[in-house]
Order: C-alpha cells, then sequence, then structure tokens
C-alpha cells in the first residue's frame, strides 16, 4: 500500500508537467489547422478580388455592353463576350444533352446488370475516362476523331439533312471537322464519369427493402428502375449533372484544340466557334494592350460567375441529398 | 391476367437494359479509341532522346527532358506546399469544426474550388505573381498547381477522417489524450492509406493540367531549373507543338501525350489498389 | 461480492444531484448515487434510460460534442471534476474507460498499450518493457500475445482487442475504470474472461460497468443502480436489488415484464 502511495504523488507530478506540455501544443496545432482552412477561403476571395480588379478597365470601358456586344476586334479594340459566352454555354449544353442519359445509362448496367466479376473492371475503365488528362483529349480531337468526322460523318449528316427544317440550319456545311459540335461530343466523353459515378453512388443509397417488394409485385427490373430507383435517386443525379455542367463549362484544353477559335456565332453547330475558356487560353499571352488583356480578364470573370452558380447550385442539391440521407439513418 | 400487355412489358425492359449496355460499349469505346491512338501515335516517338534531348527548333531532333523536368519540378514543388495545407484544412474540418458555420463556409468554398476552371487559377496566379514580379515563372506555376492541390487533398482528408470511427476518438480520449494527440498519433494514421490516395489522385491531376501553367510558367525551350524564370511543362509544350504546323513537333507531342497519360493512369490506379486494400 | 462486509467501504466518488442535457433533451434528471472504493457498481435499465450517459460524465466524454451539457457535481476523492477548471486530459488519465466494440488503435499490441503510459510519464525503455508486460498480464493477455507483440492490434480476435483495451486502460494506472457494455460485442467464452478480469481488477480499481445483461450485473458486481427514463430508481448491494428490491419497477424489470 505504501508502495503505491509514492508512485501515485510522483506520478501526479509527471502528469502535471505533461499537462502544460499538452496545452500549449494543443492550441498550437488547432490553430493551425483552423489557419490551413481560412487559407482555402483566401485563395476563394483571392480568386474573385483579382478578377474583379483585372477585369475592372474593360467592365468601365464597354459597361453591360460587354455582355450583349458581338464584336471581338483587338485591332480597334472593341470587345464583347457575347460569342464566347454562347459558345460556352451551347457546347455545355450539348455535352449534356449526350452526358446525362448515356451517364446514367452506364451507371443502370453497372449497378443492375453488369455480371460481379466484370464490375470492378468496367467501373474503373469508366472512371479511368476522367483521369486522363484534358489535353489528351484535345490532341485526340484535333489529330484523329475532326479528320475522320470531317471525311466521313459530317458530309453525310449535311446532305442528308439538308431540306429537313430546322436541322438544315443546325447541320450546315462547310465540313470542317472541328467545331461547336465536336467540342461538345469531346466535352460530353470527359463528363460522362463524373455522371455515372454519382448516379452509382445514389442507386446504392436505395433500400433494398424499397426494391424487393417492387420486384415482388411483378414489376420488371426497368419498371423498377423506371418507378422506384430513378425517382428515389433524382436528387442526386440532378446534383451530380450539375457537377458536371460545372466542369464542362470551365474546361479548357480539350476545347481550344478543336472548337476553331472564331469569334463569331454561327447558327450552324459545326461551324467553328469559342469558348469563354478557349479564348482566354489562346490569346491571353499574345494580348497586347491593357484592354485587350483587361477584357480576356474579365471573360474570366465571367466563366468564374457562371460555374460558381452551377456549382453553388450542385452543392445544394448534394446537401440536401445528404441531409436526407442523415435522417434516415 | 393480360398476355399481350405482359409480352410488350417484356419487350420495353428488354429494349431499354440493351441500351444501357450500348451507353456502357460508348463509354468504354472511347476509351479504348483514346488510348489505342495514343499508342499507335505515341510509341515510335519513345526512345532515349525524348528523355535526354531539349526540345528542339522545328526541323531538327530533339527530346522532351527539360518539359519533363520542369513538369517533375513545378508538381513536387506543388505538392510539398499543398499536402501539408490540405491535410491541416481537412483536419479542421472533420475534426474541429464539423458542424460549425465556420466550417460549412470552408467546406463549401473548398468544394467549388475543387470543380472551379482551372484556367481561372491561371489567371489569379498571373493577378497576383506574375504581374507583381514582373515576369513568368516556375515559382508561379508551381503556386498555380498549389492551389489546384489543396481542395483535392482537403476533400479526400476530410472524407477519410469522417470513415474513422468517433469510437476511436473516444478510446484515445478516455486515456487522457489530449485532441491534438488524438488526431495527430490515432485518427491520421488510421485514415493513413486515404489521404495518401487523396494525395496520389492529387498528383494524378495536375500532372496533366495545362490551362493554369500557360500564362503563369509559361513555357522554356532550354534547359532551366530555374524556378525564377520560365520553365518548360510537358502539357504546355504538347500543346504548343500540337498545335504547330511541323510534323516532327507533332510526333514529339504524341510521346509526351502518350507518356503523360500512362503516369496519371498508373498514378489512379495505384491509388485506387491502395484504397481497395484498407478497406 | 463474496462477503458482506459490517462497515460501508469508503465512497470515492459521490455524484450529487446530477442533470445532463442533449441540447435541449433532458438525458439524466438529477441523479444522486455514491460509487465506493474498490468496488464494482453496474449500471442497469432499458435502452434510452441514461446509463450509458451517466457513464459518459464521469470521465467528460461527452465534451467531444457540441451541445451537450451536464449540471450539478461529481466529486472524485471531494474535487467536483465538473469544474470548468479541471483538467479534462488530467481527468480521463484518472478514470479510464473500455467501450462497448472493442477500439484498439492502428499500431502494434505493444504500442497500443505504451501509447497511454508515455502519454504522462517519460521512461527508460526497460521500465517501459515491464509496464506493458505486467498491463498484459492484469488484463490475462500476455500468454496469447508474447510473441506477437509487435503484430498490429487489429489481428487479434474480437475478446483478445476488449482485453488488450482494457490492458491499455490499466497501464495508465487510473483510479476508477469505466466499462461501457464492455462484452456485448463478444461471444460467451470471451465474455466470462473478462468477467472474471472484472472481478480480479476489483481488488485495485474503483469500477463502474454499464451493461444491459441482468445476469452479468447479479454475478460481476457489488453494488447496482437501475435506472429508468433518466432517473434514478434504486441503488443499494446488488443482492439485495435482485433479490429483495424495494421498487415495484426495478422488479419488473429484473424478472424482465418489461424493457
Amino acid at each position: 500500500m505504501a508502495d503505491i502511495a509514492v508512485t501515485d504523488t510522483s506520478l501526479a507530478r509527471t502528469r502535471i508537467t505533461s499537462l502544460r506540455r499538452f496545452g500549449r501544443s494543443d492550441a498550437r496545432f488547432r490553430a493551425l489547422t483552423f489557419l490551413a482552412a481560412l487559407l482555402v477561403v483566401a485563395i476563394f476571395i483571392g480568386i474573385m478580388v483579382a478578377l474583379l480588379r483585372g477585369a475592372w478597365p474593360a467592365l468601365s470601358a464597354f459597361g453591360w455592353g460587354f455582355l450583349t456586344s458581338t464584336t471581338w476586334n483587338p485591332v480597334t479594340e472593341k470587345f464583347g463576350a457575347l460569342p464566347a459566352i454562347y459558345g460556352t454555354l451551347i457546347t455545355s449544353a450539348l455535352a449534356m444533352i449526350v452526358a446525362v442519359p448515356v451517364g446514367i445509362g452506364i451507371a443502370i448496367f453497372l449497378t443492375e446488370l453488369c455480371p460481379r466479376p466484370l464490375k470492378r473492371p468496367i467501373g474503373i475503365a469508366i472512371e479511368l475516362l476522367a483521369g486522363i488528362p484534358s489535353i489528351i483529349y484535345g490532341i485526340w480531337g484535333l489529330f484523329i476523331f475532326a479528320p475522320w468526322f470531317q471525311q466521313n460523318l459530317q458530309p453525310w449528316l449535311i446532305d442528308r439533312l439538308a431540306g429537313v427544317p430546322v436541322l438544315q440550319d443546325l447541320f450546315a456545311g462547310p465540313p470542317y471537322g472541328i467545331g461547336i459540335f465536336t467540342a461538345a461530343l469531346i466535352l460530353s466523353i470527359m463528363v460522362l464519369p463524373f455522371i455515372t459515378a454519382v448516379t452509382r453512388d445514389v442507386f446504392e443509397t436505395v433500400p433494398s427493402a424499397l426494391k424487393e417488394s417492387a420486384y415482388s409485385l411483378g414489376c420488371t427490373k426497368w419498371e423498377v428502375l423506371w418507378h422506384v430507383i430513378l425517382p428515389f435517386a433524382r436528387t442526386g443525379i440532378v446534383g451530380g449533372a450539375m457537377l458536371a455542367l460545372g466542369r464542362a463549362l470551365g474546361e479548357t484544353m480539350a476545347v481550344t484544340f478543336v472548337i476553331g477559335n472564331a469569334t463569331r456565332i454561327d447558327s450552324s453547330l459545326f461551324a467553328p466557334g469559342t469558348t469563354i475558356s478557349a479564348a482566354i487560353a489562346n490569346e491571353f499571352t499574345e494580348a497586347v494592350g491593357p484592354l485587350y488583356t483587361s477584357s480576356l480578364i474579365a471573360l474570366g470573370l465571367i466563366l468564374f460567375v457562371i460555374t460558381f452558380i452551377v456549382l453553388a447550385a450542385a452543392q445544394l442539391q448534394l446537401y440536401i441529398l445528404e441531409r436526407r440521407a442523415g435522417g434516415r439513418a | 391476367m393480360n398476355r399481350s400487355r405482359y409480352f410488350r412489358r417484356r419487350a420495353v425492359n428488354y429494349l431499354l437494359l440493351s441500351l444501357s449496355v450500348c451507353a456502357t460499349v460508348f463509354g468504354l469505346g472511347w476509351l479504348l479509341l483514346i488510348l489505342g491512338a495514343l499508342v499507335r501515335d505515341g510509341v515510335a516517338g519513345i526512345t532515349p532522346a525524348l528523355f535526354s534531348q531539349m526540345t528542339p527548333p522545328p526541323g531538327s531532333n530533339g527530346g522532351l527532358a527539360n518539359a519533363i523536368v520542369g513538369s517533375l519540378l513545378m508538381s513536387a514543388l506543388a505538392v510539398l506546399v499543398g499536402t501539408p495545407i490540405g491535410i491541416f484544412a481537412g483536419t479542421y474540418l472533420a475534426e474541429y469544426g464539423r458542424h460549425g458555420w465556420t466550417a460549412f463556409v470552408v467546406r463549401f468554398v473548398n468544394d467549388i474550388l475543387l470543380s472551379a476552371p482551372s484556367i481561372i487559377v491561371g489567371l489569379f496566379i498571373y493577378e497576383i505573381l506574375v504581374l507583381q514580379m514582373g515576369h513568368f515563372s516556375g515559382w508561379a506555376g508551381a503556386a498555380a498547381l498549389a492551389a489546384i492541390v489543396i481542395p483535392v487533398v482537403v476533400r479526400t482528408t476530410e472524407n477519410m477522417l469522417l470513415l474513422i470511427p468517433n469510437s476511436l476518438r473516444e478510446a484515445a480520449a478516455a486515456l487522457g489524450t489530449p485532441r491534438s494527440l488524438v488526431i495527430r498519433t490515432v485518427t491520421w494514421r488510421a485514415a493513413r492509406a486515404g489521404i495518401v490516395t487523396g494525395v496520389l489522385l492529387a498528383v494524378a491531376r495536375i500532372s496533366g493540367e495545362t490551362a493554369p501553367l500557360l500564362f503563369t510558367a509559361l513555357n522554356n525551350q532550354f534547359w532551366s531549373t530555374n524556378l525564377n524564370a520560365p520553365v518548360a511543362s510537358l502539357p504546355v509544350v504538347i500543346f504548343q507543338f500540337a498545335m504547330s504546323p511541323y510534323d516532327d513537333w507533332h510526333r514529339l507531342a504524341w510521346a509526351g501525350a502518350l507518356l503523360i497519360t500512362f503516369a496519371v493512369l498508373a498514378l489512379s490506379i495505384f491509388a485506387r489498389t491502395l484504397e481497395t486494400r484498407r478497406s | 461480492m463474496n462477503d458482506m462486509r459490517p462497515v460501508t467501504p469508503n465512497v470515492r466518488v459521490s455524484i450529487q444531484n446530477l442533470s445532463f442535457y442533449y441540447g435541449r433533451f433532458q438525458a439524466l434528471k438529477d441523479i444522486s448515487l455514491p460509487l465506493y472504493d474498490r468496488k464494482v457498481t453496474a449500471f442497469i435499465g432499458p435502452s434510452g434510460c441514461g446509463k450509458s450517459t451517466l457513464l459518459r460524465v464521469l470521465n467528460r466524454i461527452y465534451e467531444l460534442y457540441p451541445n451537450q451539457y451536464a449540471r450539478g457535481k461529481v466529486l472524485l476523492d471531494g474535487e467536483n471534476i465538473l469544474d470548468s477548471g479541471q483538467d479534462v486530459n488530467l481527468l480521463r488519465a484518472r478514470v479510464g474507460m473500455v467501450f462497448q466494440k472493442p477500439t484498439p488503435f492502428p499500431m502494434t499490441i505493444y504500442d497500443n498499450i505504451a501509447y497511454g503510459i508515455k502519454l504522462y510519464e517519460r521512461l527508460p525503455r526497460s521500465v517501459l518493457n515491464d509496464r506493458v508486460e505486467h498491463a498484459l498480464k492484469r488484463a490475462a493477455l500476455w500468454n496469447e500475445v508474447k510473441d506477437k507483440l509487435h503484430d498490429s492490434g487489429l489481428s487479434l480476435s474480437g475478446g483478445q482487442q476488449q482485453r488488450l483495451c482494457i490492458a491499455r486502460s490499466v497501464a495508465t494506472r487510473p483510479e476508477v475504470i469505466l466499462l461501457d457494455e464492455p462484452c456485448s460485442a463478444l461471444d460467451p467464452i470471451s465474455t466470462a474472461k473478462i468477467e472474471e478480469l472484472i472481478d480480479e481488477l476489483s481488488n485495485e480499481y474503483t469500477i463502474v460497468i454499464v451493461t444491459h445483461n441482468m445476469q452479468q450485473a447479479s454475478r460481476a458486481s457489488d453494488y447496482t443502480a437501475f435506472m429508468f427514463l433518466g432517473e434514478l430508481v434504486e441503488f443499494g448491494l446488488t443482492e439485495q436489488v435482485f433479490t429483495a428490491p424495494k421498487n415495484q419497477r426495478t422488479e419488473e424489470y429484473i424478472t424482465g415484464r418489461f424493457g
């Protein structure tokens, strides 16, 4: 007993000295993590401030007209953002039209149809599409896809659709190979994996009891998907699609290679065009004069605002989903 | 029971499910086409000269040595700077902030940065570094890449730490371990494989990034490890060479593209195996 | 447990008018209760009665989470541990805890034990080795792990992991050990081993065990507290609570008529 008492007092003493050390290092560590977290916010605010400051000369020179003008003339120093905004929106919209159904289709295949041993390899292969750097899509699109498209598919399409109202204007010649349509197609492949990944994740959150009860009514696989799984997963899929849209809007290199860099708005989807990011990538280092540079930064600001809105909305959708899932658990 | 109605339902079932098979074939098809073309057009360019010689002027032979070294240098620097910041910020979100208002803002902003256009990051660094220093530089390139690394590492660190059950934190705290030690010696250790995966994915992500380097690090035809001057990088050289009209530059661009793609894919597959071994 | 001592033992921990809140929900209502020195006290009651909550107040582990508050007093050797001046880390070094599911740290068996010791004491290697060995022996685990001390703690079976956690807790030389349903994730044989161990440890430590298993409470404890809906319904010698409960709800619960 006496022995224990002696160690107890010495133990108490060493404990007290340890504690003093702990108190200091605890506070330091917490402050460090907090500073790192603040730095993330600082980067975000820094981006906004830097873009606003850089864009200011152009915005004050052109005012709101910058958004609606179609002129982009470095020689006369008259700049308008509309063609680039149009190109950005139209390529991304087209990409989503292709990527959303295909992405969901792949998710359906992987979760409901795929034989088990193939599930992992195919899943990884689809995710690899997201891993390929965008410049690779660009170089492939420029050297492989565009020439093939120009020589084989494009003339045939233009030929067939001539005389069909609306479509004949959308798919009007001449066949360049590169252009809005090609850029959109390549974008769609790039964002496919994002949609598939999110869709798979939300499919897996569907309670199996729900699926089983639908099957036990005699529903076919498709009917279970359409009436039970998809409605349940809708919020998540919308969130995933918007995330993918955010990526598509800001994608630079793949588009820069294949869009043709023509600052105009053409009714034909086969015509060359430009996007905000392609214009910046192509012209920024060559831009002479403060107004030219500033106009490009202003384009960047517009892109940042558009993607911010889309990504924030996507975030909101996914938060709702998370809260719902959390509430159930 | 109505037989013909049932047959119709079954037909619809088969039709639509086969469409999903088509979608998968469509997706996999592109992957094969792209990888196939890369190997076909790139493999001829993979020679010792590629790694030992400088980028040539058009019409002469050369390699990509300076671009490879520039890429490695800037990526390494970006990871070195970005990883600790990302891990600390992710730790704040998972361990200290959790449900607080600050954490909500940081998390939201981080998720925006994660998907924000990388060319915007380039513009940002141009404004705050290149303009201030008066010239393009490797430092600016590395800073732009670091700004891309941080959100990736923050996201994975937070996710991985949240997977660690609270009971483990409680058990460590119940021994009288102060909070910071619980994190450093127990939760970080338990989440290590996941955090490493996140860092590898971030490396994979920046090794292909071109847009943020275009007007930060610019390009350099010559051997230079001086980060205070413009530095060549693999993606930017590929961009420049591919957009040029010269055939020998195209060949080098393909070889570089093959190199980057396989490096990136190998990294992400490696990261993924790490991830599955953990679970 | 075996002999009825004529005099009441010393009070080690005195819980006085303790109330506990999860946000606005009051989980404990004005609990007063002594914990006797070197005795095993069991907290029993139906799920949600607050028995685990009460345990989690005793080392203030609840403070890891926001919006949880305790009101009242918990005196450990006469000091109120709920005082804001009380250092929680020091408190937790004095009041150890073992959890429902085994929680080995992701490190070797040796490091799992040495971890807690090294927090507060700087010891030469040989002394540290002795302390680790001693703790593993106390937890009746030494013979099973002495040849693989440098294997991962996660490589052990569930019952061994739980004894490892007990050893880890013992190694830091606490005064009180809290056990939160320590056998609920274990098979009957491992459970028997842990119960034996609890009996053994009660010679040296003040032990509190939360359990939903009536037999376990009657077998392993000296004193029993029955709780219901956040209130302490009955407290007394285990024998008395189980054979002659004073309260009707206690009797109904013990005989299995509800809960």
